[in-house]
């Protein structure tokens, strides 16, 4: 409880600062703003004008459909809040050793890591994703547990994601330039960001099994829509086997880290 | 000062660029490579789920084959035309790391122009090794004419882009990042220019709207001419997004005169 109250002060102060750092630049802020406004304009337009022309794709109708893109929506609005900005800034520690400082402090460098940074211009956007999921939500008739479980499912892909995101990171302790790697993250999401029912047999198993970025929005919605549990356990599975994987390439990269600025 | 004095300082930027570019080379596979590949493999993925599962046989116009040789197009286009130059011009404007091109012999906006050069060479032997790749496979068919019309629309095409994302980097004279400005134009466009669905699919009255925008000369025009299913005049196509192009470079021209002026030199 100790620690936890501990790493809540720390985080206070992260969001503070971050807060303060953005409001400096208010363009910045209203771009970033309008910038997710688009985005969900596009994923949704894409969807919508499909649906003009068809009934179904595969097992899912149009509510169906725009349920899990705002699911998908909300997962990566909370993870371009508060994850996504650290990913970047994680390569630059690495590359210009920047990294010592953090591991020097008497916190979790993990946490520091891939918890320090977060956009509060997105924070605002909050409301869009929300409001689409309540929306696709009632008209799929979700009762009163399905409800309560839906932020619960939304944390829950997030952790995958977020997850599967840091795994892939640790790369960057043996590749120079790791921009790229930050690229391919943002491809994994892009994958993520259709029902896993649209991929072939191989895709599907190596997306729900090897970098399972598929169970991000297909096991929750599915559980949402079927009630079929098997998803989420598996989700539940994976997320153990990467936070292993996260410890052993952490301490295999930290072993191999050069410490540019020493 | 001579042509050939000139040319020499091109052909030097341009060996230094591809030294850069593929120095490492996981990365440009990741960064520029990799994101086209998947975008490719989604639709592929997307469509064929559509009409695989649905029993749809034609859509708007488009049977399967169509489609994914629609999809194929696009992918052609992504390589040739979308380029990345300018993503690190905010970061040398703000940590005052221009001052060190200004002094050179050679202008800054030719030092870019050359480096994208260099980007669209490797970028054209890319596109061919695909368009080689996906021939085999029978995923597209293609006239001669149609290729080499496409292939010159596409690098109409990546002038336009370079000349957008060039305008966009220098206005970090001003601003404190300019990635926010890139990141939407792209999504726009991908989304308007047809990159996601072809227009056929989009409404009517959307599609009317888009008639005087440049965004479906970025990718719904340059697929059409590839495909050989472009039915309209050719010239005015290549008018319009040469036009486009050329008020992007005006409009950089005028924001980098007044920015030159903006500029404090940081770290001089």
């Amino acid at each position: 409880m100790k620690t936890l109250k501990r790493y809540g002060a720390i985080y206070r102060e992260f969001v503070n600062n971050c807060f303060a750092a953005a409001l400096t630049y208010r363009l910045h802020f209203i771009l970033l703003i309008v910038m997710d406004l688009i985005f969900y304009f596009t994923i949704l337009g894409s969807v919508e004008f499909l649906f003009q022309h068809l009934d179904k794709i595969g097992p899912w109708g149009r509510t169906e459909f725009m349920f899990f893109m705002s699911f998908m929506i909300a997962v990566e609005h909370l993870h371009m809040t508060f994850i996504s900005e650290n990913f970047w800034e994680f390569s630059y520690d690495i590359r210009t050793g920047r990294l010592d400082f953090i591991l020097l402090k008497p916190v979790g460098a993990l946490f520091i890591i891939f918890f320090r940074s977060m956009r509060p211009g997105t924070l605002l956007n909050g409301f869009f994703p929300w409001a689409y999921l309540i929306y696709f939500g009632s008209q799929l008739h979700l009762n009163a547990l399905q409800w309560l479980a839906l932020p619960l499912l939304v944390l829950l892909g997030l952790a995958l994601l977020t997850s599967v995101e840091i795994l892939i990171s640790m790369s960057m302790f043996w590749i120079v330039e790791s921009m790229g790697v930050n690229f391919f993250r943002m491809q994994l999401q892009q994958v993520a960001r259709w029902p896993d029912f649209v991929y072939q047999y191989f895709a599907q198993k190596f997306f729900s099994y090897l970098v399972p970025v598929l169970l991000v929005g297909s096991a929750p919605v599915s559980f949402l829509i079927t009630g079929d549990w098997t998803g989420l356990s598996k989700m539940l599975g994976l997320l153990v086997i990467c936070w292993g994987l996260i410890g052993f390439f952490w301490r295999k990269g930290l072993a191999s880290y050069e410490s540019a600025s020493s | 000062m001579s042509l050939a004095a000139e040319a020499s300082k091109w052909g030097a930027t341009i060996k230094i660029a591809w030294s850069k570019y593929l120095a490492y080379k996981l990365n440009f596979l990741l960064q520029v490579l990799g994101p086209v590949l998947v975008f490719f493999f989604i639709r592929y993925n997307l469509w064929s789920a559509i009409y695989g599962l649905e029993g749809v046989k034609t859509l708007q116009g488009y049977n399967f084959s169509e489609m994914i040789s629609y999809q194929v197009w696009v992918m052609i286009v992504g390589f040739i035309g979308l380029g990345f130059n300018g993503m690190n011009l905010a970061e040398d404007i703000r940590l005052g790391r221009i001052s060190a091109y200004l002094i050179y012999p050679f202008g800054f906006w030719q030092f870019h122009a050359s480096s994208f050069l260099a980007f669209q060479l490797i970028q054209l032997g890319v596109a061919g090794i695909t368009l080689i790749a996906v021939s085999l496979a029978g995923w597209v068919e293609f006239t001669a004419l149609n290729l080499l019309l496409g292939v010159l629309y596409c690098c109409c095409v990546a002038l336009f882009w370079f000349q957008v994302n060039f305008l966009i980097g220098i206005l970090a004279f001003w601003l404190e990042e300019t990635w926010v400005m890139r990141v939407m134009m792209v999504t726009v466009s991908q989304f308007f220019s047809g990159a996601l669905i072809p227009l056929e699919i989009f409404p009517a009255w959307l599609r009317q709207v888009l008639d005087y925008l440049p965004f479906p000369y970025l990718t719904w025009v340059p697929v059409k001419i590839f495909s050989g299913t472009y039915n309209q005049p050719l010239l005015p196509a290549f008018g319009l997004i040469l036009l486009w192009s050329l008020i992007a470079w005006g409009c950089a021209q005028y924001v980098w005169q007044r920015g030159i002026k903006a500029y404090t030199g940081a770290g001089i």
